[in-house]
């Protein structure tokens, strides 16, 4: 099963432009994993190692991950995905 | 309906506003943090809605390459090379006399940030780094003045309200900065007007809705908005201000205003160069920062030291994100340099 996840225009230089990614992962972290191995330096950006980084939120379908089971969230098939980066531009 | 309203009569006629939410309009002390891109269409559109007071602060001078987006500014004030602060002052008292104007030429610091949001009923962001905006949001909250963020890079925005009590504050969204180097300024990555143009369109509609009591119209969400792709998002943050022990708007600690967090700045004495050091150090990706950077002058590095030049300036950059800025000795020139090509 695929779930789809719209990259920020901030991080589309690391997806070579791709808007939206395909993943097939269960769970959140495996989907971070999942999106580094076809777009290398992707995970680093998003994840700290231990959770995900502070000035990155993630939603999965509205909800902030972060008061959902973080990085173990589970991605059901049509799940909406979507990452939020800081931005400082003015 | 009094003379010196008529000329709102168009937003009088509205009801939501009416000739009441005119005068609490009139009332109103507002800050804008920052007059570039978005501060300057912000600026316009509150002077023309009738504010009472306009408090702008800005460090930065007028460029060529600003008038793609700024609308306050023109030709002729990049010739005369005057402070942006000024320059949108300066415009704004033609536009609208009866507002009553300030502009501020300053680095906003720990050390003035509390000063210089004092009084105010509202503060609103036109500014373009992280470690302002932690510092405002401390300010803001630790004296209960509401503020509104906006942002944008390339065509995308985000923008947010944060009523100090009421919803989460910016802390609770974005606890730290990103790493230097890793996140795109307009600087590096460009920035199209549309995105300006909209983001201070939500700034300043939320700023009539607060200023004209209409508190229960306020968006509560973060929304995000790419222009080039057509896409608007909200997203539900309540729950962060229940859930989060934030440093700030939970625990109280206000690290930036104490200088805890945030960068140090000096002064290398006779070298005609400042020093910036940060407080939470992160690695710096050169080669990442280097592919960003080479678009907008000449830059080498090795896995000691990055070298950027623009213009005057000379930007050596460790990799614990430590930089020498030469070419100057004024703190706010540095900054600015700083947060426009490094980010932060």
């Amino acid at each position: 099963m695929t779930t789809s996840i719209k990259i920020p225009a901030p991080l589309r230089k690391l997806t070579g432009n791709q808007a939206v990614v395909e993943t097939e992962a269960e769970t959140l972290i495996d989907l971070i994993s999942d999106l580094d191995k076809k777009y290398p330096g992707i995970k680093e950006r998003i994840y700290d190692g231990k959770e995900i980084r502070r000035f990155i939120n993630v939603f999965v379908n509205g909800e902030d991950v972060r008061f959902k089971d973080g990085i173990k969230t589970k991605i059901t098939k049509g799940s909406e995905v979507s990452i939020v980066p800081a931005i400082a531009g003015g | 309906m009094q003379a010196n309203l008529n000329r709102y009569s168009r937003q009088i006629l509205f009801s939501e506003i009416g000739e009441q939410g005119q005068r609490k309009l009139r009332d109103s002390k507002v800050v804008l943090a920052g007059c570039g891109a978005l501060g300057t269409v912000i600026a316009n559109s509150l002077v023309r809605a009738g504010i009472g007071e306009l408090k702008i602060i800005d460090r930065d001078f007028v460029e060529l390459n600003n008038l793609q987006r700024q609308i306050l500014f023109d030709e002729e004030d990049v010739k005369r090379n005057i402070p942006k602060a000024i320059a949108a002052v300066e415009k704004l008292k033609k536009i609208n006399s009866q507002v009553k104007l300030e502009a501020v030429v300053a680095d906003v610091n720990f050390t003035n940030v509390e000063a210089l949001v004092e009084g105010a009923k509202l503060l609103v962001d036109g500014t373009d780094n992280f470690e302002v905006r932690f510092l405002l949001n401390d300010a803001c909250v630790k004296a209960d003045i509401p503020w509104i963020y906006g942002s944008c890079v390339g065509s995308y925005g985000l923008t947010m309200n944060i009523i100090p009590g009421k919803t989460p504050c910016f802390r609770c969204l974005f606890e730290t900065a990103p790493l230097p180097g890793m996140a795109p300024t307009c600087d590096t990555a460009g920035v199209i007007n549309p995105i300006v143009n909209i983001i201070a369109a939500i700034e300043t509609a939320e700023a009539i809705k607060y200023l004209t009591g209409k508190f229960e119209a306020l968006n509560k969400d973060l929304i995000t908005i790419d222009i080039w792709e057509g896409s608007f998002e909200k997203f539900n943050i309540a729950d962060r201000r229940d859930k989060f022990d934030c440093p700030c708007c939970k625990q109280r600690k206000f690290e930036f205003l104490e200088a805890k967090q945030g960068s140090s700045i000096t002064s290398l004495c006779g070298r005609n160069a400042v020093q910036i050091t940060q407080k939470s150090i992160g690695r710096v990706d050169f080669q990442e920062l280097a592919e960003r950077l080479k678009k907008s002058g000449e830059v080498t590095f090795n896995k000691y030291l990055l070298k950027f030049s623009i213009d005057q300036y000379e930007i050596s950059l460790f990799p614990d994100s430590r930089a020498i800025i030469k070419g100057t000795n004024d703190f706010s020139v540095a900054r600015g340099l700083y947060a426009k090509y490094i980010g932060t």
